[in-house]
């Protein structure tokens, strides 16, 4: 299968910073949704903006449809890009501000007006789409740059932290949309820096750190890397001792610390580790009164994977 | 997925983003523009009934306020107001990238988006000379007077326009060229005088309205270019800065944060 998607080696500079680092990666031909995964400043939107071509690459190569994206019609009219952040022209309606957007991606006459009613209506738009940006809300605006970039029908969406701000009903309903859309052959790129709303859409994940490409794989595969970074769990307990004893028999443990109220622990493999200790908890064995995790969020994963590749 | 559409030509391109941003011009920025244009006029249309009710008599100084007011402040004002409405309020409100992407001519944004407002700004250009018969001004030079408006906004907008995209001060430098450079470049020798809009403008309105005076004794003298030729130096003035501005987006890679394309 040919690549829809091929950089090689592909890095961005803004001037002496460096925003990703030497790059290469693949995505194949036909729909699907790869999930973009790192924490803030991880290099999604510099990797977002050159394959949307709004930035060419400093060195390398990023080739979408088997050409360079920047300025290029040919490339630009197969994609739709949602950038991150609430920015609209002042003072515009939506219904007409989409209508110029269809128009400059190439639709005309009737297939433009049926296009915006269509999209409108895909989004949950079609009432409220004469409405000025300023009196919409945050959801509503999302929903409008959605609806931007799926005017045209692109055959390649990218998304730049669509779920942010979102209230979790609509974060929902656009999960629900983008996979309608991944099975109907449109490839989905989306970014996040929140794991589980990755894990809940893709089959396929990038996961980036400080510009680089650090690991690249199914969301099994990812988890499975992820298991091995040991994972601090404060146990608040009436008896330290209880726990440590209890802890030390299982092969999770990575290291202990004794806490007035309880124990620090370090486990590698979460995944095994929390039945066994809910089960021993429900048992009796264990005086637990809460279990708070230290270190699950993403920052710590990849400080971990960093050290891990170095 | 649909197949994939044909890109649209320049002239689509144009079209689209002028209907897409005309409602732009019926806010603030518009009105202020309006109200740029025309009130000078109004108000020496009140000065001049002021004057005809106490004393009897009519002054005569329509041309004066055309050359010294309109041409001198008004003008170069509008064009400074009108400017960043255009493509540079894009930049500045981090919206430009969602025109970016599109497979549209990025060349043609500029001028674009500065058609709306060339077109509201001239309209009340030239409704303001309309008034200027009722303060002494030839009638039967009218047509001529509303031209070299018509045409100077129409390059001024394009030059402010396109240093706004190469400067991040691009209003301050325009207001240079404008207010400081235009008028101060008669005292130099005349061909200079040809490297200013003051001059097309005179060339076209048909005189310097009695503004060199004996007491400008470093005045040079006013040098003219035929009628015809005044105006198409406007309109190639205005052509090229849209051209460059084009040029200028274009070339220069803008991304989400959109500082690269500044300055």
């Amino acid at each position: 299968m040919s690549a829809l998607l091929r950089l090689e080696r592909a890095s961005l500079r803004y001037g002496q910073i460096l925003g990703l680092s030497p790059t290469s990666f693949e995505l194949p031909e036909g729909g699907g949704i790869t999930g973009l995964l790192g924490p803030n400043g991880s290099g999604k939107s510099t990797l977002i903006q050159m394959v949307s071509g709004l930035l060419p690459p400093s060195s390398g190569t990023v080739e979408v449809f088997g050409q360079a994206p920047f300025r290029n019609p040919a490339v630009l009219s197969r994609i739709g890009l949602v950038p991150e952040g609430d920015r609209f022209p002042t003072g515009l309606k939506a219904r007409r501000w989409l209508r110029m957007m269809g128009e400059l991606s190439g639709l005309q006459g009737p297939a433009l007006e049926a296009a915006l009613e269509e999209t409108l209506a895909l989004v949950g738009m079609e009432h409220r789409a004469d409405l000025p940006f300023a009196a919409m809300s945050k959801g509503m605006r999302q929903r409008i740059r959605l609806a931007q970039a799926l005017m045209h029908r692109p055959e390649l969406l990218i998304l730049d932290e669509p779920f942010n701000g979102l209230d979790p009903e609509a974060r929902l309903t656009l999960m629900d949309l983008l996979r309608r859309l991944a099975a109907g052959s449109t490839r989905v790129l989306v970014s996040s820096h929140i794991l589980s709303e990755v894990a809940q859409l893709t089959d396929r994940i990038l996961l980036l750190f400080r510009g680089r490409l650090l690991a690249e794989g199914s969301v099994p595969e990812i988890r499975e890397l992820l298991d091995r970074h040991p994972v601090e769990l404060r146990l608040v307990a009436e008896s330290a001792q209880a726990v440590a004893r209890w802890a030390v028999e299982h092969g999770e443990l990575v290291a202990l610390r004794l806490e007035e109220s309880g124990a620090v622990l370090a486990v590698r493999n979460p995944r095994s580790f929390l039945p066994k200790l809910q089960d021993a908890a429900a048992r009796g064995e264990l005086p637990l009164r809460a279990l708070d995790p230290i270190d699950l969020n993403l920052d710590a994963v990849f400080q971990y994977l960093t050290k891990d590749h170095a | 997925m649909s197949p994939a559409l044909t890109p649209p030509t320049p002239l689509q391109t144009l079209a689209a983003v002028v209907k897409g941003y005309l409602p732009r011009t019926l806010q603030p920025r518009g009105w202020i523009l309006a109200a740029l244009a025309v009130v000078p006029v109004l108000l020496a249309l009140g000065l001049q009934a002021v004057v005809m009710h106490f004393e009897g008599t009519s002054a005569s100084f329509g041309l004066q306020l055309f050359h010294q007011v309109t041409v001198r402040l008004v003008l170069p004002i509008l064009a400074l107001v009108a400017a960043p409405g255009g493509i540079r309020e894009d930049l500045e409100q981090r919206t430009l990238p969602l025109l970016l992407v599109r497979p549209a001519a990025v060349w043609a944004y500029p001028m674009a988006k500065g058609l709306p407002w060339y077109a509201w700004g001239a309209f009340w250009l030239v409704l303001s000379t309309l008034g200027l018969p009722a303060l002494g001004a030839d009638a039967a030079g009218l047509g001529r007077l509303a031209l070299a408006l018509a045409l100077a906004f129409w390059a001024q907008l394009a030059v402010a326009t396109a240093l706004g995209l190469f400067f991040k001060r691009g209003i301050l430098w325009g207001a240079l060229w404008f207010f400081a450079w235009d008028p101060l470049v008669r005292i130099f020798p005349g061909n200079l005088q040809r490297f200013t809009f003051l001059h097309y403008i005179e060339s076209l309105a048909g005189s310097r309205g009695g503004s060199v005076t004996p007491s400008q004794i470093l005045a040079q003298e006013q040098i003219t270019t035929p009628f015809l030729l005044a105006a198409l130096a406007l309109i190639a003035i205005g052509l090229a800065a849209w051209a460059l501005s084009g040029w200028r987006l274009h070339r220069t890679p803008i991304g989400l944060a959109g500082a690269e394309a500044e300055g």
